[in-house]
C-alpha cells in the first residue's frame, strides 16, 4: 500500500512536468512512434495482469495479499505510463485522464486500505448479535456460527466474540505492534524465525489487559453464564481463535490455540494465550513472505460455553470419496470431538441417505474403549468408557437424521458440501460447534472436465480459452450489432471476431466462441466478469457450426462438442472454496475498479476521460486515441516531408518513405523495395506489384485522341494528381498515406508477434466523379473488406474499416488484398453508374483477387 | 409564334449519363451498357484521368469489335449460333482497352445553344449525340432522339 502512495505522488509530479515541457513540434514522428509502442506495451501488460487477476478469482487459487498489492503496482505504474505516452503522442489532448486516474487510484487504495481496516465495534459481541458479514470484525469462525445460529435457527452453543477491535485495543495499549519487529528477520532461517516468534509470544504473554477490555471480557462471561443458566459441577467454556484472514486461517488451521473447559474467572488469561499463539514461527513466515504488515495480523477469538458432551464428532454433508453418492457421513465417539477429529479411536459411523425414505444406509458402532471428557477441576481428562455404553452406538437414529437435516440445511445455506462439527450435550440436545467447506472432498469433488469424452462428436478442437467453464446452448450467429438485441437467452454466442459490444448479450449467453480474438483483449475480459465460458482464435466457427445447433463448449480443454453433455456441464462445477476468504474480498472489490468496461463505442459522446470509471476504460481509451494519433502521422508526414526518401518501384506511384527505426535495410540516398524491411509495407508492395494498374501512365492518351478542351466536373482543382504518397515505417509498422486519382486513402497497419497489438485501419474518402457515384465506390470497397473481415463504417464517400487481433501472417495476407483493391477501385468511381455495376465489380474483384 | 428551346431542358446531364476511363475494358463497357438498359442509354462517354471527355463509345462499335468481319458477312453466312459470334478467341478482345474503340467527340455547344442549331449540326455531321458545357465544363450531353422529340412536338401543334 505504501509503495501504491508513493506511486501516486510520483504520477501528480510527472503531471505537472509534462505540462511543462511538451510542445506541440518538439515530438518527432521517431519519439511518437516509441510512445506508441510504449503504449502498446503497456496496454498488452495491463491487460495480461488484468487477466491474471481475473482468473485467480476463478476460486482455483490459493492468494495472499502480497498477490493483489504487487499486480495493483503494476497496473497502477503501467496505467499512469499509458496516459503519459498518450498525453505525449497527442500533445497534451487529454489532461482528462489525470483526474480520471486519480479518481479511481483512491477508489482502489481505499479498497486495499479496508483490509487492514479493522471496524470500529464492542470488544466483545454476543453471537445472537453475529452473522457471517462480520468476518472483519469478529473472525470467519465466529461470524458462522453467528449466521448458523441467527440466520439458520439451527443449535450452536452460546458464546460471545472478543472482536478485531479489542485486538487492536490489546495490542495498542502494550504498543505491540512497534515491539514486535518482523522486518529483519531472516525468513531463511528457522532459528531467526523461531527467536523472533518466541519474543512476540512472551511479549504479548507478558502485556496488559487493558481495564476496559478486562471488564468487558469478564463481564461478557458473566453474561454468559447467566445464559447459560445452572449447571452441575459449575459452569466453563471453551475460548477459540477466529482468524481475520482466512487465507491465514486455511494456512494455520489447527495451529492457533483452543483452550477447553475454561472457568469464566480464566477467561482473560486464556484470551491472551491464544492471541500469543498468533506469532507462531510459521505465521509470522508467511506474513513476511506474502507481504503482510504486523498490522495485518487480526485475531478475534470466540468464548463459547463449554458442552460437556456425552458424544460428539463431525459430519461431512458429503461422502468424500463420491461426491455423487446420496449419503451423508456422520462420525460419532462418545465424549469430546477432539479423539473422534484426531483419529484416536475408531468413531462410530452413519451414512444417511439425502432422500427421505429409507434414511439410514449405514451404521457402524465400533467397541470404543476410551473417551475425553471436561475435567471437574477444567481442561479435558482421558477415561475409560463405561461399559454400559461401550457397545451402543453414541447417538440415535433420530439424532443421526436430525444431523443429516442439519447438514443439509447448511450445505444449502453455504452453497457447497459443509464438514460440521457437533456435540450431544448431557440433555440429549444437538449443537453445532462449527460448519466449514468441506475441503477435501471439495477438491475430490470438482472431478476434471475430461480432456475428451468418447462417444460424443468433436466439432471443433483448436483455440484459446478466455475465459474458463463449460456451456451449453443453441449457436446463434452474431456477425452485426444488431444481432445481440435478439440474442436469445442461453444461446451460445458465435461470432467472427470480439467485440466489446457482445457485452449486452453477457447476461444471456451460455458461452462464447469467436474465430479470432485474444485472450487478453477487451471482450475476454468483459467475459471473465460475467463468467461466460470462451473460446477465441477457433478460425472455423463460422463455418463448421450451424446456426440454431445444439453444442457444449468445454473452454477448460477446448472442445466443442456437438449436443449438449449433461456429464460435461456437471463435471466443471467449481471448487470456490477461496472464494469467501477476505483477500478474495479484496480482490473482488479492486477489480471493480480495474477490470469493468464502460467505454463500448468509441463513437458515443461517452467516450471521453471523464467517464473512465476503471482502469480498463482508461487502457481502452488511451489505446484507441493513440491509434487515432498514429493514424494522423502520415498527415504530418505530408506537411513535414522531412527525411523522407524516394522509392524506386515499378508502381503508378511517386512514394516517399519515412523510416522511424527498422522500417529500411541497407539502403543510402535511395531505397529500393528490396530495401523495405517494414512487414506490412513489404506485404503491401508485393501485393501491388502483383497487379496490373489501370490507366494512365503509361499510355499518352492526348497523342492518340482528340480531347474536348473542358473537364467534365472539377473534382478538386487544387489536388494534383502526381502528389507524392508518404510511408511513415518501422520494422513492425506502417502509415501510408496514398494519393491516387482524385482520393485519399490512409493504410496504416501493425504486423508484429503479438496479435492482441495487430491491426490494419482503412481510410478512404473522396474520388472524382459526382456524390453518388464516389458512394457507390465506397460501398463497393466496404462489401470487399467485409469479405476480409473489417470492421466497416461508411457515410457517403468516407470509409473507416479496421480489423484487429489477428496473426502476424494473416495480417499480410489482408494487406496484399488491400493492395490489390487499392489499384482495382482507382477511379473507378466514375463506372459507378448504378448499383448493379457496384455488384459486378464486387464479384468481378472476389473472382480475381480474393485470397481465400 | 413558338420559340425553339435552348439544351438546358434537353440536355442529360452529365452525372446521369453511363461514363467510364479510357482504361476500362471493353467488357466493362458491355456490363455497364447492361446495367444501364432500362435508362434506355446505348452509348459511353469516355474520360481522361482528369475528366476530361475524350469520346463515346457506342453498342455498335462494341459489336464490329467483338467480330471485325461481322457487318462485312454476307446475309445468309450469319450464323444463327450465338457461340460462333462469341467464340474464345473473340472473347480475348474484350479484355482490350474501350480507348482502342471510342469515337472522339470533337463538337461541343454551348447550354445557351437552341435545339435546332444542333439537329443541324447532327446531320451535317452525321452524329446522334452531342457534349453541352456551361462556362468551361462539360455538364450533359444531348441526344438526337430528344431534339427529334422537340422538333416533332412542334411540328404537330400544327
Amino acid at each position: 500500500m505504501r509503495s501504491l502512495l508513493s506511486i501516486f505522488k510520483k504520477i501528480k509530479f510527472k503531471k505537472a512536468d509534462i505540462s511543462k515541457a511538451s510542445h506541440p513540434d518538439s515530438v518527432s514522428f521517431k519519439e511518437r512512434y516509441g510512445c506508441f509502442q510504449q503504449l502498446l506495451a503497456d496496454n498488452k501488460s495491463i491487460l495480461e495482469t488484468m487477466a491474471d487477476m481475473e482468473e485467480k478469482l476463478s476460486g482455483d487459487y490459493m492468494l495472499d495479499m502480497h498477490y493483489v498489492d504487487t499486480k495493483c503496482n503494476i497496473l497502477v505504474e503501467k496505467v499512469q505510463s499509458i496516459i503519459e505516452n498518450l498525453n505525449t503522442l497527442s500533445n497534451d489532448k487529454y489532461p482528462g485522464l489525470y483526474d480520471a486516474f486519480e479518481k479511481i487510484n483512491s477508489v482502489i487504495e481505499n479498497t486495499l486500505i479496508k483490509n487492514i481496516e479493522i471496524p470500529v465495534t464492542d470488544f466483545t459481541i454476543p453471537f445472537e448479535d453475529v452473522t457471517k458479514d462480520m468476518v472483519r470484525s469478529v473472525g470467519g469462525k465466529n461470524a458462522n456460527l453467528g449466521e448458523i445460529n441467527n440466520r439458520l435457527n439451527l443449535p450452536v452453543p452460546k458464546g460471545f466474540c472478543i472482536s478485531a477491535h479489542a485486538f487492536k485495543r490489546f495490542m495498542d495499549y502494550n504498543e505491540l505492534v512497534d515491539k514486535i519487529n518482523v522486518s529483519a528477520v531472516d525468513t531463511n532461517s528457522m532459528e531467526d524465525l523461531t527467536r523472533v516468534s518466541k519474543a512476540a509470544q512472551n511479549l504479548v504473554l507478558n502485556a496488559s489487559v487493558p481495564p476496559d477490555l478486562e471488564k468487558s471480557i469478564s463481564d461478557a462471561a458473566l453474561e454468559l453464564e447467566r445464559k447459560a443458566g445452572h449447571k452441575t459441577g459449575g459452569f466453563y467454556t471453551s475460548v477459540r481463535s477466529s482468524a481475520i484472514h482466512e487465507d491465514a486461517q486455511f494456512t494455520f488451521a489447527g495451529q492457533y490455540k483452543t483452550a477447553l473447559n475454561i472457568a469464566p474467572k480464566d477467561v482473560v488469561s486464556a484470551y491472551v494465550e491464544i492471541i500469543a499463539s498468533l506469532f507462531t514461527s510459521r505465521a509470522i513466515f508467511y506474513c513476511k513472505s506474502k507481504g503482510f504488515h504486523v498490522e495485518d495480523m487480526v485475531m478475534a477469538v470466540g468464548v463459547v460455553e463449554m458442552i460437556d458432551a456425552k458424544a460428539s464428532g463431525v459430519v461431512y454433508s458429503r461422502d468424500p470419496m463420491d461426491e455423487d453418492s446420496r449419503g451423508i457421513i456422520i462420525n460419532g465417539v462418545w465424549g469430546l470431538g477432539k479423539y473422534a477429529v484426531d483419529g484416536i479411536v475408531k468413531p462410530h459411523s452413519y451414512v444417511i441417505s439425502r432422500d427421505i425414505s429409507a434414511p439410514i444406509l449405514e451404521k457402524k458402532q465400533p467397541v470404543q474403549p476410551f473417551m475425553l471428557i471436561c475435567g471437574l477441576e477444567g481442561g479435558a481428562i482421558d477415561v475409560r468408557v463405561p461399559d454400559y455404553i461401550k457397545r451402543m452406538p453414541c447417538i440415535s437414529d433420530e439424532q443421526a437424521i436430525t444431523l443429516a437435516e442439519y447438514a443439509m440445511v447448511l450445505e444449502k445455506h453455504y452453497g457447497k458440501p459443509q464438514d460440521i462439527e457437533w456435540a450431544l450435550d448431557l440433555n440429549d440436545n444437538l449443537l453445532i460447534l462449527q460448519s466449514r467447506p468441506l475441503r477435501i472432498i471439495a477438491k475430490k469433488q470438482s472431478k476434471p472436465v475430461p480432456r475428451y469424452l468418447p462417444g460424443h462428436k468433436i466439432l471443433i478442437n483448436k483455440g484459446q480459452i478466455a475465459c474458463k467453464g463449460v456451456g451449453a446452448g443453441k449457436v446463434h450467429f452474431v456477425t452485426n450489432d444488431e444481432e445481440l438485441n435478439s440474442f436469445p437467452e442461453g444461446a451460445v454466442l458465435v461470432a467472427k471476431h470480439t467485440s466489446p459490444r457482445f457485452v449486452t448479450a453477457m447476461n444471456k449467453a451460455s458461452a462464447i466462441i469467436a474465430d479470432v480474438g485474444s485472450p487478453i483483449g477487451h471482450m475476454a475480459s468483459i467475459a471473465r466478469e460475467y463468467s461466460v465460458p470462451t473460446i477465441l482464435n477457433a478460425g472455423i466457427a463460422m463455418k463448421t457450426l450451424k446456426a440454431g445447433q445444439e453444442i457444449t463448449v468445454d473452454a477448460i480443454n477446448v472442445n466443442i462438442y456437438e449436443g449438449r453433455i449433461e456429464q460435461l456441464l456437471k463435471a466443471e462445477k467449481k471448487d470456490d472454496t477461496f472464494k469467501d476468504t477476505v483477500v478474495f474480498e479484496v480482490l473482488r472489490g479492486v477489480l471493480q475498479s480495474l477490470v469493468p468496461l464502460n467505454l463500448i463505442y468509441p463513437e458515443d459522446e461517452k467516450f471521453s476521460p471523464q467517464y473512465c470509471e476503471t482502469f480498463h476504460d482508461i487502457t481502452r481509451f488511451a489505446h484507441e486515441k493513440a491509434m487515432n494519433e498514429m493514424f494522423k502521422l502520415g498527415e504530418g508526414a505530408h506537411q513535414k516531408k522531412g527525411g523522407a526518401v524516394k522509392l524506386i518501384v515499378k508502381l503508378p506511384l511517386d512514394i516517399r518513405v519515412i523510416d522511424l527505426g527498422g522500417g529500411v535495410e541497407n539502403a543510402s540516398d535511395r531505397i529500393k523495395v528490396d530495401n523495405i524491411a517494414c512487414i506490412p509495407m513489404k506485404a503491401l508492395l508485393k501485393g501491388m506489384m502483383s497487379i496490373e494498374w489501370p490507366g494512365p501512365p503509361p499510355v499518352n492518351v492526348k497523342g492518340l485522341l482528340s480531347v474536348i478542351a473542358s473537364t467534365a466536373m472539377q473534382p478538386n482543382p487544387e489536388q494534383s494528381l502526381s502528389e507524392p504518397s508518404f510511408a511513415v515505417i518501422s520494422k513492425e509498422y506502417m502509415n501510408f498515406s496514398i494519393r491516387l486519382g482524385y482520393h485519399l486513402q490512409t493504410l496504416e497497419a501493425y504486423a508484429g508477434d503479438s496479435i492482441n497489438d495487430n491491426y490494419i485501419r482503412f481510410l478512404f474518402r473522396g474520388g472524382g466523379a459526382s456524390h453518388d457515384r464516389r458512394a457507390r465506390r465506397t460501398r463497393l470497397i466496404k462489401e470487399l473488406l467485409e469479405k476480409i473481415d473489417f470492421r466497416v463504417d461508411r457515410t457517403g464517400d468516407v470509409l473507416d474499416g479496421r480489423v484487429t487481433k489477428y496473426d502476424r501472417t494473416t495480417i499480410e495476407k489482408k494487406l496484399g488484398v488491400m493492395a490489390k483493391l487499392t489499384a482495382f477501385t482507382k477511379q473507378l468511381d466514375m463506372t459507378l453508374f448504378n448499383d448493379s455495376v457496384v455488384d459486378w465489380y464486387v464479384k468481378e474483384f472476389i473472382k480475381k483477387h480474393y485470397v481465400e | 409564334m413558338a420559340k425553339i428551346k435552348n439544351l438546358k431542358g434537353l440536355m442529360i446531364p452529365i452525372t446521369d449519363y453511363p461514363h467510364m476511363p479510357y482504361w476500362a475494358t471493353l467488357e466493362e463497357a458491355i456490363v455497364l451498357l447492361n446495367f444501364s438498359y432500362e435508362t434506355a442509354h446505348d452509348t459511353i462517354l469516355v474520360f481522361d484521368e482528369s475528366y476530361k471527355l475524350i469520346g463515346v463509345l457506342d453498342q455498335k462499335k462494341i459489336l464490329r469489335n467483338i467480330h471485325p468481319g461481322f457487318s462485312k458477312l454476307s446475309p445468309e453466312k450469319v450464323s444463327d449460333d450465338w457461340e460462333k459470334l462469341i467464340s474464345t478467341h473473340k472473347l480475348d478482345k474484350l479484355k482490350k482497352p474501350i480507348k482502342d474503340f471510342i469515337t472522339p467527340l470533337n463538337i461541343i455547344v454551348d447550354v445557351k445553344e437552341h435545339a435546332l442549331n444542333v439537329a443541324h449540326l447532327m446531320l451535317k455531321h452525321n452524329i446522334d449525340l452531342i457534349a453541352v458545357k456551361e462556362s468551361e465544363n462539360v455538364v450533359g450531353v444531348v441526344k438526337l432522339h430528344d431534339i427529334f422529340h422537340e422538333i416533332a412536338a412542334f411540328i404537330l401543334k400544327f
